[in-house]
């Protein structure tokens, strides 16, 4: 094809992509509304699992002795620690770090409301690096049995519900995304078909003096991938604000409490994933919806 | 030029529209196809545009073998003729001169030779002046004489036309068919279906004649109605 044809091709499509405001506008609005529905689930599954390898790189446990124990039993709890094969490091924290810590951190130093207790109240822990994060359910159920623990810590119930997130989002992101897919092919499709009936005559008369089936057709997949095109920007515009005012809230609220395991991705992060997949899935539908509405008037 | 070879053409629906139809038309020839409503003459012109696929026979046109012809193929076939229908069939949101302009943008021509040739087609029906006029600020007779520059704008060997005057008032028509023979003249092969009894009686070309999809006549410089007083098929 000749370039001054492809010129022609494009001028006509844009002109059928005005002339048609009233579908134009509705199907605009599908689209865009089924990418952005789309998009809230891309984020989600985006953000579950850069969480999820986060806590995957931090497979630490913590082992509370109970604080009534002397020292010997202590050292007989690291022993079995320190020998354990899957155990790669680990740190120990005596009561009287805890205390001080406690003080400082849990109680911001208002060390009157521990006035009258000592050190002795607090358990001695032992921060325990695993070699493996596979290993942690498997070794903190062997810890939990040794004599003197009181109780092991591991982030293992965080990482199980992100897990569970990160199987399920992108599951149910592909579901919603072939449904959203469909139904805006078919929107792009019906937007399309009326053009078509409305240019019935038109393409029949080009028929009759020659035209390519193709030449008749990429004008109509031209106002098909700008439908996509435009609802692609519009979804990306909206998602994009709508996402930096909430990321940007949340991650403050999270600080606030306290939890630094979980961070919310910025926009800076994820903006490049998220117009990419809507550029790729709006010229898509565009394409698919305007191939499947053309074919019923080119039989002359 | 033109060959058609044992044609039948049965419609789905049963109708017989063609029996067994041979005739043969040369380059350069001027034929009128005439008979009664219903005698199968735009099926005859839907067949040299494959619209219509015949149920038996063979169709040649332009030395393409139309029958046995792939539809990818169908717009080559198309390019290397005209078309002039009784409805003209314009596109109303184009002006005149890009209406003739379109017959080559089809073909991908260069946009020198559009410049070229649509005002040479424009100027040989007469319209130069409405050049930039829409086909709905037009009378008929001009409408149908834009359809005749867009046909004849890219040199066909061959044009064809159902009923070109069907529309239009015996003055009007006149002016279309005279045009029709100018380009004839020019070495153009035309094939004009229609009922117009005077024009021609007075054009003395060839004349096929249909009835009910039988060819009951084939006469160089013929009339109308047969000579025959006991043909009483026309009226
Ligand atoms: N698409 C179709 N399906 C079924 N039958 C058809 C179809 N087109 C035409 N016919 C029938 O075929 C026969 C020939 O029709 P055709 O249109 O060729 O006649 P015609 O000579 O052009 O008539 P007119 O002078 O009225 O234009 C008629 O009986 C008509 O009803
Ligand atoms: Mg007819």
């Amino acid at each position: 094809m000749k370039i001054r044809t492809i010129n022609y091709l494009i001028k006509e499509g844009a002109v059928n992509f005005f002339r048609n405001k009233l579908m134009t506008v509705a199907s605009l609005s599908v689209v865009t509304a089924a990418l952005a529905v789309f998009g809230v689930f891309f984020l989600l599954s985006l953000n579950a699992g850069y969480n999820l390898n986060i806590l995957r790189e931090q497979p630490e446990i913590n082992v509370f002795c109970f604080p009534e124990i002397d020292d010997a039993q202590v050292d007989q709890v690291e022993e079995i620690i320190k020998n354990h094969p899957k155990v790669a490091s680990y740190t120990k924290i005596s009561k009287e770090e805890a205390f001080d810590k406690a003080i400082n951190e849990i109680l911001e130093g208002n060390k009157e409301l521990l006035e009258g207790f000592d050190a002795s109240i607090m358990p001695v822990t032992f921060v325990v690096k695993l070699k493996h994060p596979s290993y942690s359910v498997e070794v903190s159920n062997e810890f939990s049995g040794i004599p003197n623990v009181e109780k092991v810590e591991s982030p293992q119930k965080v990482m199980d519900l992100i897990s569970k997130l990160v199987y399920w989002i992108p599951f149910v992101s592909f579901l919603l995304l072939v449904i959203l897919f469909v139904v805006c092919v078919l929107i792009i499709s019906n937007t399309i078909k009326l053009t078509v009936f409305a240019r019935r005559r038109d393409i029949n008369i080009m028929k009759y003096i020659g035209a390519t089936d193709w030449f008749i057709r990429w004008p109509f997949i031209f106002e098909g991938v700008i439908i996509g095109i435009v609802s692609a920007i519009l979804a990306f515009g909206l998602t994009s604000y709508g996402y930096h005012v909430l990321e940007s809230r949340i991650n403050h609220d999270l600080e606030n409490i306290g939890i630094d395991l979980i961070y919310l991705l910025k926009v800076g992060d994820v903006w490049v994933r998220i117009a990419l997949t809507y550029a790729i899935i709006g010229v898509t539908v565009g394409i698919l919806g305007s191939v499947t509405s053309i074919r019923k008037y080119l039989k002359v | 030029m033109v060959e058609l070879k044992n044609i039948v053409k049965r419609y789905e629906n049963g109708t017989v529209a063609l029996r067994d139809i041979s005739l043969r038309i040369c380059k350069g020839e001027f034929v009128f196809i005439v008979g009664p409503s219903g005698s199968g003459k735009s099926t005859l012109v839907k067949l040299l545009l494959k619209e219509v696929e015949p149920t038996e026979g063979e169709v040649i046109v332009n030395g393409f073998n139309v029958t046995q012809m792939r539809p990818k193929d169908i717009p080559k076939l198309r390019r290397s003729l005209g078309v002039v229908f009784q409805d003209f069939r314009l596109l109303p949101n184009k002006t005149v001169y890009e209406n003739v302009a379109f017959a080559l943008q089809v073909t991908e021509a260069v946009p020198k030779e559009i410049r070229r040739q649509v005002p040479m087609a424009l100027a040989l029906v007469g319209l130069s002046k409405k050049a930039n006029v829409y086909p709905g600020q037009l009378s008929g007779g001009e409408q149908q004489r834009v359809a005749l520059a867009r046909a004849m704008v890219n040199s066909p060997l061959l044009i064809v036309a159902d009923e070109p005057t069907g529309n239009l008032d015996p003055d009007t028509s006149w002016e279309i068919m005279k045009l029709l023979n100018e380009i004839n003249q020019r070495g153009t092969t035309v094939i004009v279906a229609t009922h117009e009894k005077q024009i021609v009686n007075a054009m003395k070309k060839r004349v096929i004649a249909l009835d009910r999809g039988v060819l009951i006549r084939d006469q160089e410089r013929g009339i109308y109605e047969s000579e025959d007083k006991n043909d009483k098929l026309f009226d």
